[in-house]
């Protein structure tokens, strides 16, 4: 099951240009440049293009992971799966040898995505990165500051445990009452 | 902190680490200029009482450890509002009143949750639509005389009704202004995400804070749902009306679906008023009369009512009253739960499940004709 | 590493130089604009559930999902209907709880077996029209499909050199029984094609004994190839991938254009299976209750026939 929200209908994707085959255009040619870009996501485990293409190359890249944790590398479906979406062969391996031990237990999404502001005097397309969760490069986002002693932080923990104590000698007052009664019936 | 109106900044120039300074969520400084036409639709400034709902997306650089104290809070106080008794000092129930003819009850806000098939005991088909009930209120009520002053009044109305606000699905206070939430405090239950009002007659006032359930309806009760259709945006005149356009072929260009001549000559004289043109077709309040109540789920609150023409999509909202067609509405030797169903109420325990008695229920046996009956 | 930078660095000094915070104005609608734009007149499915679990106010408990029983491979190619139908914006999980409830009720009354498309069937129903108010039909299905209570099945027969086709709604409470003559699997997954076949291969005689398969063996498929008639057909078979046809005899072209139509891509688009089927996770949970509730009403079953065996001495 995926674990983030994704689109009901696919996107159109531009007609596709590749060196050997021509144009190919269509659902072919969608497929065609999603292979790219999944080639690219596992091999770089990150990489940044148009915001749209991010987003409809995650999905693809989060089925396959999936797939493969689910049925194991002696499953015929997975491995044609794995063949058609691999463009490197090298990268079936790293699939399983390396991206399937590292998001087995994982309860969440294994790739996060972000949008990159753009580019004024430019095309204006809105361009995004897409990352496998768990890569070695530096932080996407930048390291947050330490909002502990912010004032509104400070009042809030001297609050909380004030209500916590409160709450809890109300509940042993509770029951203090209750095991007398017990005792006088 | 105080936060811009910038939003939610995730990183500035100073502090980046990497490439891109990453923005989520950012209100931009807003133009004032509309560039884009968006035909047919529409806005108008709110209305004077109109209430603004939602808070501005705040970042207030909260720990993780304070945001789940604030909800903790939120959860005691509601929970121990939600057990409340009503003690006679302060204001006790109301009085409750017998039904009469003229009575017209309060309705409910539920949500459209499909379709399904069902059968009659003669093996006979036909679709049901699952409207569930999800935390209904009861927000507050205007009597006539009041409400006769209030700005949403028609001179039509007369005196005779009151208002009843109703509020469906409970949600977290803090994603609304102050403002929204003190609507509530009357009724001391949390602020709703949806609010609809209806007119009631003043012996079917209800208190506000009272729940209302399935049972607030009957089996073989009939009901109107008024809701909003789908909203199907800017639509060509075959979709919108039906019209049937023009041949594929037989040398027609660029003509396959729009609507033939608009007007006759002579003294018809050019295009008459409410002409169907394209335009925004859908997203328009429309009620759907006379639906009877087959099935009442007490457990999931959940009705099964005839057809499956409720307007509007899965999940939309559904406003669901007593019928108006006079001969189907109930009857006063028959009266329903007035004003509405209250736990205290039931001299039996109340089942899971009611069914029609027309309705073939799936733990019978197979239906079988006797001979002779047609 | 190389690839890597290339892809990031340009970008890096483009927005560092240029890029401000007045300056990065993205295409955002002004307000205006914003309320002409049209809104969702309705919630989103992941909006309502929260709503039904917000600890806000007091709710229904849900029965607890079933992870303990034991469910063979194949379990959900015999109950494909239990399984809800993925279109997303239909989805709603209480009413496909309720929906499955009345299944297993319906399941409970009468005895719907296991059967695939090419088994064998008769199927009685109660009819109000035939003189014994009853009416009895034999044939081959053909197709199977629908979901929760609109579950249907199609059976072909041939009666007096005409073909007929019956559809049968599964939950329908005119049934009164369903038998199965004879269990096994085509290679194919709808035998539409059949109506273009010669009329021997759907005729089935009405009096035909149950052929039964002995307890614990996998059922049988059946390889038959069907000789279609001449063209003209009521479908273009040979853009169909059909596996239980003979060679279909036509010129060149129909093949060249068969060849140019097929999308033979689609079977690896991932997203595509994961839009139009309910996916692994949901699939499992779900076979787990319908097999647990199977076995509680076999059980009762069987305790019912021994008490009337009883009864009887």
């Amino acid at each position: 099951m995926l674990r983030f929200p994704y689109r009901a209908r696919p996107r159109k994707m531009s007609r596709q240009r590749l060196p050997e085959e021509g144009i190919i255009v269509g659902q072919e040619g969608r497929l065609q440049r999603l292979r790219q870009l999944v080639t690219g996501l596992v091999r770089y485990e990150r990489i940044e293009t148009v915001y749209q293409h991010c987003d409809e190359t995650r999905g693809y890249a989060e089925r396959l992971i999936h797939t493969a944790i689910r049925n194991g590398d002696q499953h015929q479906h997975t491995m044609e799966m794995a063949d058609y979406w691999l463009n490197e062969k090298d990268l079936i391996y790293k699939l399983f040898d390396v991206l399937v031990p590292r998001y087995q237990n994982y309860s969440s999404a294994f790739t996060n995505i972000y949008r990159t502001p753009i580019v004024y005097p430019g095309r204006g397309t809105e361009m995004g990165i897409l990352e496998l969760k768990g890569n070695p490069w530096p932080d996407v986002l930048p390291k947050q500051r330490d909002n502990r002693y912010v004032i509104s932080n400070v009042l809030l923990q001297a609050a909380r445990k004030d209500y916590n104590t409160s709450k809890e000698s109300r509940k042993t007052k509770n029951e203090l009452n209750s095991s007398s009664e017990n005792s006088e019936t | 902190m105080a936060a811009p109106r910038i939003g939610n900044v995730l990183c500035r120039i100073s502090n980046c680490n990497f490439t891109s300074v990453l923005l989520e969520k950012i209100n931009y400084s807003r133009s004032s200029t509309c560039l884009l036409q968006i035909r047919h639709r529409q806005a108008f400034p709110p209305a004077a009482w109109y209430v603004k709902r939602k808070t501005t997306d705040l970042d207030e650089n909260l720990t993780k450890e304070n945001e789940e104290f604030l909800d903790d809070v939120m959860k005691d106080v509601y929970r121990k509002r939600l057990d409340r008794v009503f003690s006679p000092l302060e204001d006790g129930p109301w009085k409750r009143n017998e039904y009469n003819r003229y009575t017209r009850r309060t309705g409910v806000l539920a949500i459209k949750i499909g379709v399904v098939p069902q059968w009659t005991k003669e093996g006979k088909r036909f679709t049901t639509t699952m409207l569930q009930i999800i935390d209904n209120h009861v927000i507050r009520y205007t009597p006539p005389e009041k409400f006769m002053k209030s700005a949403g009044w028609k001179p039509w109305w007369g005196n005779k009704y009151g208002v009843a606000v109703v509020g469906a699905l409970s949600t977290n206070p803090r994603i609304y202004t102050k403002e929204y939430n003190n609507l509530f405090m009357e009724s001391g239950v949390p602020p709703k995400k949806k609010l609809t009002r209806f007119l009631i007659t003043e012996n079917a006032a209800v208190q506000p804070g009272t729940p209302l359930n399935a049972m607030h309806y009957r089996v073989g009760d009939v009901v109107d749902c008024s809701a909003k259709t789908k909203d199907y945006g800017f639509q060509g005149v075959v979709k919108r009306w039906g019209m049937k356009g023009m041949p594929k072929s037989h040398g027609v260009t660029k003509t396959h679906r729009r609507m033939g001549t608009t007007a006759g000559g002579k003294f018809k004289g050019g295009i008459w008023k409410g002409k169907k043109m394209p335009g925004l077709m859908g997203n328009r309040w429309r009620t759907a009369r006379g639906l009877k109540i087959w099935r009442v789920n007490t457990k999931y609150n959940v009705l099964y009512v005839t057809g499956q023409n409720v307007p509007g999509n899965t999940h939309g909202f559904v406003r669901v009253m007593d019928t108006k067609l006079p001969l189907r509405k109930p009857a006063p030797d028959n009266p329903p739960p007035m004003p509405t169903w209250y736990p205290e109420d039931a001299t039996e325990p109340i089942e899971e499940e009611y069914f029609d008695k027309d309705l073939f229920q799936f733990t019978e046996e197979s239906v079988k004709f006797a001979e002779g009956k047609k | 590493m190389a690839s890597y930078s290339r892809r990031i660095l340009p970008c890096f000094w483009k927005t560092t130089k240029l890029l401000t915070f007045e300056d990065s104005a993205r295409r955002v609608p002004c307000r205006y604009h914003q309320e002409l734009l049209p809104t969702r007149n309705y919630l989103l499915p992941e909006t309502v559930e929260e709503h039904r679990k917000s600890e806000l106010s007091k709710h229904p408990e849900l029965p607890p999902s079933i992870t303990s029983e034991n469910v063979p491979a194949d379990f959900r190619f015999v109950y494909p209907e239990f399984l809800p139908d993925p279109q997303y914006d239909r989805r709603d999980s209480i009413r496909e709880r309720l929906e499955r409830e009345d299944m297993y009720r319906r399941r409970a009354v009468i005895d719907i077996p296991e059967f695939y498309v090419g088994s064998i069937m008769a199927v009685t129903v109660s009819d109000q029209y035939s003189p014994n108010k009853e009416n009895r039909f034999v044939g081959i299905c053909i197709d199977r499909g629908g979901v929760g209570l609109r579950a249907f099945f199609i059976l072909r027969n041939v009666v007096d050199g005409q073909g007929i086709e019956i559809m049968y709604e599964m939950y329908n409470p005119t049934l009164q029984s369903i038998q199965v003559l004879k269990l096994e699997k085509r290679v194919d997954d709808k035998l539409y094609y059949l109506r273009d076949a010669p009329q021997e291969y759907s005729t089935f005689p009405f009096d035909m004994d149950p052929i039964p398969v002995p307890k614990g063996s996998t059922v049988p498929v059946n390889k038959m190839k069907v000789q279609l008639n001449p063209r003209p057909w009521l479908e273009r078979w040979e853009r169909q991938d059909l596996q239980g046809v003979e060679d279909l005899k036509l010129e060149q072209r129909f093949y060249d254009k068969a060849a140019k139509v097929a999308k033979p891509w689609e079977k690896y688009d991932l997203m595509k299976w994961y839009r139009e089927n309910t996916n692994e996770e949901e699939r499992d949970s779900i076979m787990q209750e319908v097999h647990q509730r199977k076995r509680l009403t076999d059980i009762e079953k069987s305790k019912r026939k021994t008490k009337l065996a009883e009864r009887k001495r």
